[in-house]
């Protein structure tokens, strides 16, 4: 396989990833909007800081309103991280890499950026941001389903799993950052804080579809000590950061020089599950995930140099 | 005869398929039987089908614009161009004949220059081309095969006779959309294909990939053969993705090819770099090497003109046959063909004046009303002028233009080229074609069985270019029943 061929499907699977994840960032955000009483001061400015956007924010934007954040995170076609910029790319490398994927993956990927495109003013507004986020979000789910079930579980499949998988870690640390924000920054009336933590860590968990599975596994109350390790170590849940990277580890098995990969991975897990003690709202759990993202990021350098820029002759 | 057929222009030029007092010519008569039973809203309804499955195909071709590059579907005509069969033979001989012929002579540009010791062309004639590579001299090729790949272009007089128009030597394209006519065709009339004798054209891509394979420079089991492509911006970029699929071979960019010390290309893959034996190029010379030609390309190989000179690569077409691909040099091929083969060319030149001689230049600045004007370097039928159509300050720009520079300029004819019936809104009208047949050298020789009819869907035009509002319909060789 050309090794363009397979970074073009393996970044087509992240920004189809992160168009879904995106979606499901802002969607939270919103709902905690209607959860959350007036007297707690909510940030959307948050969104750009967990997305890493802080400086393109501040070059381009003034003020930190709604509308400004929303903006940037989702339509603005000059930010490169904006889900609409996000769709764009995945449409871009899916026309080139048509001829081994399924015919409806360009069909549905294109409609989906046809739909976006043209309904983009629904992002200004909360109700109809919500509708058409939800729909994004179903329509990533479909696509993803679809490569699942019509794909041969090929060398291409494989390219598209590691993609989705590196892509789903690194937003679930963002996404653990971003309730840790939230309590790092709550000043509540003694009683009530439990209760709006739960609120919190409840849409946080919906955000990514975690709910009830997480449910399932803990059958206290919510706690936020308990959301961090079923998000980082648990090794069943489909998002949770232990099992991406053991996925990752299993779906590159068959790919040609697997190992040096397979044994930063297994390593990086390790360190991931030993880690005990960090508390919710901390400056030290804030550090360890973007530790973990700078890891990912590592990660990301040795795919590329193993299979995506190779310089040894085979 | 056909009731629809019965009040068509027939006499005004030479059809393909209707004869004077409008009797069916022999190539086209299993067809017209065929349709006897054929209402014409029945021909408009299959038109209408080969538009939805061209669609559904996807078949395309991109467009320039301003407003960005768009895919246009790929305009078509049901009603099939038609040929004998032992036309179709001489024909591909004389093809066979003239790319040999040409070959040698590139061969012979970049070496000895024997022709024009011999006096029988001006040496200047290539100097002074712009596709001259210096670069090449020297290079002995492998079967002689510079122009691996050649369309030509064939069209038909009033008189019945076919001349060659050019010969596309770069990077010629259509082939995929001959391919693709035919595989619409027999989804739009599979019966008709059942009960005549219609040569196949789908061992095309196995013959390009056999040639291909034989120009591998040394000798090795299984030779490694890609499709480099400018990339997805490119106007055939679907042609090039489709051969690349239909041969099995890997479809490359520029940057996924890397020429190391040891002069070899690799391309890059993901079990690490992988050796490139032969090169199905379909970017034009000047981009082909930042090291060699222009630095600023980013659609080539640094490097590979070293790789290609060390013999460690066939490049197709190989670099510097565009100096053949000259509308000057091509007034010589007859010439060539004496003077390389000993033989007589089978099949003639459209009958060209060449502005560079003084005596041929002043006829042709008196009768620039009568004549075509050609640059002798352009393709796509663009910077020409057409003698009859043109106004009278168009005429004075080109009298001016081949005053200044009269080695640039070449003026023929103007042909009424031969006509289709082609399905119009009320009836079949006649409407122009050409056709352009695809040769291949490398070990052996192949002719495409007929090739791409290109059709001026404008009525009265003469222009056939997609571009430029032309279609195209399927050309069919058909064995006739007198032949069996």
């Amino acid at each position: 396989m050309l090794s363009k061929v397979a970074e073009r499907v393996y970044w087509l699977a992240r920004y189809i990833e992160r168009v879904e994840n995106t979606a499901r960032l802002a969607k939270v955000h919103s709902q905690l909007m209607l959860d959350l009483p007036k007297s707690v001061k909510l940030s959307w400015y948050g969104l750009v800081q967990i997305t890493s956007n802080e400086d393109y924010f501040a070059l381009h934007y003034d003020s930190r309103s709604e509308q400004n954040c929303m903006k940037m995170l989702l339509s603005d076609r000059n930010n490169p991280a904006s889900l609409i910029s996000s769709l764009w790319w995945a449409r871009e490398n899916i026309r080139t890499t048509r001829d081994i994927l399924p015919r409806e993956a360009w069909i549905h990927i294109n409609e989906l950026y046809v739909m976006v495109k043209n309904h983009q003013e629904d992002f200004a507004t909360r109700t109809k941001r919500n509708e058409l986020l939800s729909k994004i979000i179903r329509s990533c789910q479909a696509y993803t389903g679809m490569l699942e079930g019509t794909m041969s579980h090929n060398e291409t499949y494989r390219f598209l799993k590691l993609g989705m998988l590196i892509e789903r870690a690194d937003m679930t640390t963002r996404l653990i950052d971003e309730g840790g924000l939230f309590v790092a920054q709550e000043v509540f009336e003694n009683d009530d804080e439990s209760y709006f933590d739960a609120i919190l860590w409840a849409n946080l968990l919906r955000s990514i579809n975690a709910y009830f599975m997480y449910r399932q596994q803990y059958q206290t109350e919510i706690s936020g000590q308990e959301v961090l390790q079923f998000l980082t170590q648990d090794e069943e849940f489909a998002r949770s950061i232990s099992y991406c990277l053991n996925e990752m580890c299993w779906f590159m098995r068959k790919l040609p020089n697997p190992e040096p990969m397979q044994n930063a991975l297994k390593s990086l897990q390790q360190k991931i599950s030993a880690e005990q003690k960090l508390i919710i709202g901390s400056n030290e759990l804030h550090n360890h995930l973007d530790w973990i993202q700078k890891e990912l990021s590592q990660i990301n350098r040795l795919l590329y140099s193993t299979w995506f820029n190779p310089k040894q002759v085979a | 005869m056909l009731e629809y057929l019965k009040d068509y222009p027939a006499d005004d030029y030479f059809d393909e398929a209707v004869a004077e007092n409008n009797t069916p010519r022999t190539a086209a008569k299993p067809l017209l039987k065929q349709f006897e039973n054929t209402p014409f809203n029945s021909l408009q309804e299959m038109q209408s089908s080969a538009e939805v499955a061209i669609a559904n195909m996807g078949i395309s071709f991109t467009v320039y614009s301003d407003k960005g590059n768009i895919d246009r579907l790929w305009p078509f005509d049901v009603f099939p161009r038609t040929l004998c069969s032992q036309e179709w033979k001489q024909i591909s001989d004389g093809l066979k004949q003239r790319l040999k012929a040409l070959n040698r002579f590139i061969e012979d540009v970049y070496n000895e220059r024997q022709i024009f010791q011999a006096g029988i062309m001006p040496e200047a004639i290539i100097t002074s081309s712009k596709d001259f590579r210096p670069e090449c001299c020297g290079m002995k090729l492998k079967h002689n095969s510079w122009a691996s790949i050649c369309g030509s272009d064939l069209v038909r007089d009033v008189t019945g006779k076919i001349y060659v128009l050019e010969d596309n030597l770069r990077v010629p394209s259509g082939v995929s959309y001959m391919l693709e006519n035919r595989a619409v065709m027999k989804q739009v009339m599979p019966e008709v294909f059942n009960d005549m004798n219609i040569l196949p054209v789908d061992q095309y891509p196995m013959q390009l990939l056999s040639m291909l394979r034989s120009l591998c420079p040394y000798k090795t089991d299984n030779p490694e053969v890609v499709v480099l492509t400018p990339g997805i911006f490119n106007s055939a970029y679907y042609e090039h993705a489709y051969l690349a699929h239909e041969m099995g071979a890997e479809l490359v960019e520029g940057s996924d090819l890397v020429v190391l010390e040891d002069n070899c290309v690799y391309m890059r893959n993901i079990e690490g770099l992988k050796r490139v034996d032969v090169i199905y190029r379909r970017i034009d010379d000047a981009f082909l090497d930042p090291e060699v030609f222009r630095e600023d390309s980013t659609l080539g190989v640094p490097g590979l003109m070293r790789a290609w000179k060390a013999g460690k690569v066939a490049i197709a077409n190989a670099p510097g046959c565009g100096v053949a691909d000259d509308k000057v040099v091509y007034a010589y091929v007859p010439d060539m063909i004496r003077f390389y083969l000993d033989e007589e060319p089978l099949i003639e030149n459209v009958p060209t004046y060449l502005c560079s001689r003084e005596e041929e230049r002043n006829y042709v600045l008196e009768h620039l009303q009568e004549l075509v004007v050609k640059p002798a370097n352009e393709s796509g039928g663009y910077g020409l002028l057409i003698g009859p159509k043109a106004s009278a300050e168009e005429i004075e720009t080109f009298r001016q233009l081949i005053q200044e520079n009269p080695r640039n300029y070449i003026a023929q004819p103007t042909l009424n080229i031969s006509t289709v019936p082609t399905v119009c809104d009320q009836s079949l009208e006649p409407r122009h074609v050409d056709l352009r047949p695809f040769i291949l050298l490398g070990e052996k020789s192949y002719v495409t069985a007929g090739g791409l009819t290109r059709v001026a869907l404008k009525k009265g035009s003469l222009v056939v270019n997609s571009s430029q509002g032309g279609g195209s319909k399927d050309t069919w060789i058909v064995v006739t029943e007198e032949e069996n």
